[in-house]
């Protein structure tokens, strides 16, 4: 034997004798040699205790009678702030780019002679379409993002996550979930950026599957003017503002529930073989730089979540306007299919208008509900409202929007599975772009978008027929 | 419309088939992938591995053991050390069956995925440490040799299993067996826990229910035909003896190394306290352990709780100047001194 294989076959049987802890050692001599380094050569002042702020603020942020009360009245300050802050600038907004620049838009394509369809494309469909999501998108976003930022650069979110990690640990999650939820209130997509805090694989991917279960701000217009049509109307007109919000809260705490059911369920089978570990770095408090980050927020989240919606919702528009105005036979292609598809939509106690309008608005849920009037007029074949084929609209007043619902023949229950439909159902092609590119995996991109719908789909059934068992 | 009642029917009955088909564990398609292990090859490989494990453990190996190991009925089992033999894997003795050189390589090829695969589970993932044997013993007849070095390498070609059992190099070496069974301690003799045997799987369970691992530090108090009682990392532990006959020990010499009183965790100090870390348990593996050595918790390292959470549970630490947050679970298996 020459002497290179007797070392190298001496070296083979000594790995037997080291056993595994050879890592261990490892970095325990790495941080023994840096801590006699620094030892040596950094100075530290005496007093070494935690800066007293820090400290005080920490014993009442964490404290057990203080802690959830404080937070939940810090989150519900954010979610006033953003709604009653978004309700003007979006007005406005809507008021410019939908009421005065649509109708001017086509007066120029008209004077350039562009043909009807032309028009109708890029006017009443791409036009429409990004102004509407531009317009109920933008001013809630523009709040909640920075207002959210401003918390986190504080330091004050990883004190959330600390208080809310019991909760989350017993669904197999990661206590930073608490804030990919929260985010995901704002919007899925910025949602799903978040988990990016979260270092651990297996939690990673429970939080980016359960985040469109997140009421985003593209859905709650839609519940809010559902539940105000069908809730509100139940009861006496001083009632009806709580028990429309009493709906609407009532959702989005449900979607919470479904967060942590199906985070519970993903760790305990499909995601088990994912690795996991916990631990949290609490930073400590900073004063916010409120202008960097206002900045930060403004570019990294509103304008790049805003813009993938543009590019999504652009192509939308041309899609809802050419499915209205193509005919096949007698009827245009949209008719067409609702008539087709509206036995299926009965059974699960929605119709064939809604499912269309989640079809073709997969871009974007802010344009759901124009989507629904436009194509309950045209199957309904109502006069006197609405702007013609193709062209989405909304209304003002709640009860023209009821007159024109029950005349395309809805009851409370496709009120009802509307709502759970809109929480339940697939993200939005942005969230769906965003979810491919962080997780790289089409496997867990299709999950994260079929598990939401095939349980509205199953949920939404169980309730109609119980529904009408019950009640009707 | 359809009628409610029948469209509820219909629906229910649609959820209890999928259920019928994917449920876990229990499932069809689970059930279809258990029953593979019936076929030809995988019954070789286990009666392999299992006359194997009798030469490792010097235990003498009939057909009647291969039989109870690989629940078959005797003429089955009969059939398949004919078959065996034939293929020149075996050789039949007086006393027994014995591996020729080419069935010990066989059986260390397939012994090698069985453990490599434990091993992969325990750091990589997630799966309770209960799951682990069920799963190797699927997994051990699927990779292919290449699938099996490309395992290796993505896991940093670990030399021992999660219960201690050596992991055969490629080439098919593996150092003799060392340590000696539990119960041939003396009473008052200290020792190391070797190996955890992980069959059969309910007395696996049972030692693992009572926190038992490989690395864990033991005393035995008192010895009867009835029970073993001993203290494990200072707790005491009390096991009837035929669960504490699937344990292996190595004696401890080393003074320093011998834990008489229970040791103090990072969990059990309170807020405002400071403690010095001893060590991190080896129970505690792969990337959370590589996380908290990252951390800085190191032996020597000296940690003070700061604050609890208002749910009660994780506990923020102060490890060198940074506030980190743990939860119970991972501070239990972090020994302090107080």
């Amino acid at each position: 034997m020459t002497n290179k294989e007797s070392i190298l076959s001496t070296a083979n049987a000594l790995r037997w004798e080291i056993g595994e802890n050879i890592h261990d050692s490892l970095v325990e001599s790495i941080y023994k040699e840096a801590q006699s380094i620094t030892s040596n050569v950094v100075k530290t002042p005496a007093e070494k205790a935690r800066f007293n702020f820090d400290v005080t603020l920490d014993r009442i942020l964490t404290s057990r009678w203080l802690g959830f009360p404080l937070m939940f009245l810090m989150l519900a300050v954010v979610f006033w702030l953003t709604v009653e802050g978004a309700n003007v600038p979006s007005a406005m907004i809507a008021a410019v780019l939908v009421d005065t620049v649509h109708p001017w838009l086509r007066e120029i394509f008209a004077a350039l002679n562009s043909p009807w369809w032309l028009t109708g494309i890029m006017v009443d469909g791409v036009w429409l379409a990004m102004a509407w999501v531009v317009s109920v998108m933008l001013p809630p976003m523009a709040i909640f993002f920075p207002l959210f930022t401003l918390l986190e650069d504080f330091g004050y979110l990883p004190r959330v996550a600390f208080n809310m990690d019991a909760l989350f640990k017993k669904a197999g999650a990661h206590g930073k979930q608490a804030l990919s939820l929260t985010m995901g209130f704002g919007c899925n997509a910025a949602g799903v950026v978040a988990t990016r805090i979260i270092d651990s694989p297996r939690e990673r991917l429970i939080a980016i599957i359960t985040n469109n279960f997140s009421l985003c701000n593209g859905r709650w217009p839609t519940q809010i003017l559902i539940a105000s049509v069908f809730f509100g109307a139940l009861v006496p007109a001083h009632l009806a503002g709580i028990v429309t919000a009493g709906a609407v809260v009532g959702v989005a705490v449900l979607g919470i529930a479904f967060t942590l059911i199906v985070s519970w369920g993903l760790s305990k089978t499909i995601l088990k073989g994912e690795a996991s570990a916990f631990s949290l770095e609490l930073p400590p408090y900073r004063p916010p730089r409120i202008l960097q980050t206002l900045y930060t927020s403004l570019i990294d989240r509103t304008l790049i979540v805003l813009w993938r919606a543009i590019v999504f919702a652009a192509p939308a528009g041309a899609v809802i306007w050419l499915v209205s105005n193509i005919h096949i036979g007698d009827l245009s292609i949209a008719e067409q299919f609702i008539n087709w598809s509206n036995p299926f939509g009965i059974l699960l106690g929605l119709n064939g208008v809604i499912l269309l309008a989640y079809i073709i608005a997969i871009p974007a849920n802010e344009i759901v509900i124009p989507t629904v009037l436009m194509l309950t007029v045209l199957s309904a074949k109502l006069s006197g409202v609405g702007d013609g084929a193709g062209v989405m609209f909304e209304l003002d007043e709640t009860n023209a929007v009821a007159n024109v619902l029950q005349a395309g023949g809805w009851t409370f229950l496709t009120g009802l599975n509307l709502m759970l439909f809109s929480l339940l159902h697939n993200p939005c092609s942005t969230t769906i772009y965003t979810i491919y590119k962080e997780t790289k995996s089409v496997k867990w991109t299709t999950i994260a978008s079929i598990l939401p719908v095939v349980m509205g789909i199953v949920i939404c059934f169980f309730v109609a027929q119980l529904y009408r068992l019950i009640i009707q | 419309m359809t009628d409610p009642l029948q469209a509820l029917l219909i629906g229910g009955s649609i959820l209890l088939v999928v259920a019928v088909i994917f449920f876990p564990k229990y499932g069809l398609i689970a059930r279809w992938s258990r029953a593979k292990r019936g076929i030809k090859r995988v019954q070789i490989e286990d009666a392999l591995k299992h006359i194997y494990d009798c030469e490792y453990n010097n235990i003498p190996c009939t057909v009647q053991s291969i039989a109870g190991a690989l629940v078959i009925s005797s003429d089955d089992a009969a059939e398949l050390v004919a078959r065996l033999s034939s293929m020149g894997l075996l050789l039949t003795l007086d006393n027994g069956v014995k591996l020729t050189a080419d069935g010990n390589s066989y059986a260390l090829r397939v012994i090698r995925v069985h453990r490599l695969w434990e091993r992969y589970l325990a750091d990589e993932t997630s799966v309770p440490q209960t799951e682990w044997h069920s799963s190797a013993e699927l997994q051990e007849h699927k990779l292919t040799p290449a699938q099996t070095e490309a395992l290796a390498a993505q896991i940093g070609n670990p030399h021992f299993d999660p219960h201690g059992d050596p992991i055969p190099t490629p080439t098919g070496e593996i150092p003799p067996k060392k340590g000696r069974s539990f119960l041939s301690m003396n009473q008052g003799d200290f020792g190391v826990i070797t190996h955890i045997e992980d069959e059969p799987e309910a007395v696996f369970a049972q030692l693992s229910a009572e926190g038992l691992y490989v690395g864990m530090h033991i005393m035995l108090i008192e010895r009867s035909n009835e029970r073993v009682r001993f203290a494990a990392d200072g707790d005491e532990i009390v096991l009837a003896p035929v669960l504490a006959n699937n344990i292996t020990v190595e004696m401890l010499e080393n003074e320093k190394e011998k834990i008489v009183s229970p040791m103090d965790t990072l969990a059990s100090i309170n807020i405002g306290e400071e403690a010095t870390v001893l060590n991190i348990s080896k129970a505690c593996r792969g990337q959370q352990r590589r996380r908290l050595l990252d951390l800085g918790i190191v032996p020597g390292t000296k940690v003070r709780a700061e604050m609890r959470s208002a749910s009660g549970d994780p506990t923020a630490y102060n490890v060198r100047g940074a506030l980190v947050a743990l939860r119970k679970q991972h501070a239990q298996m972090i020994f302090v001194q107080k």
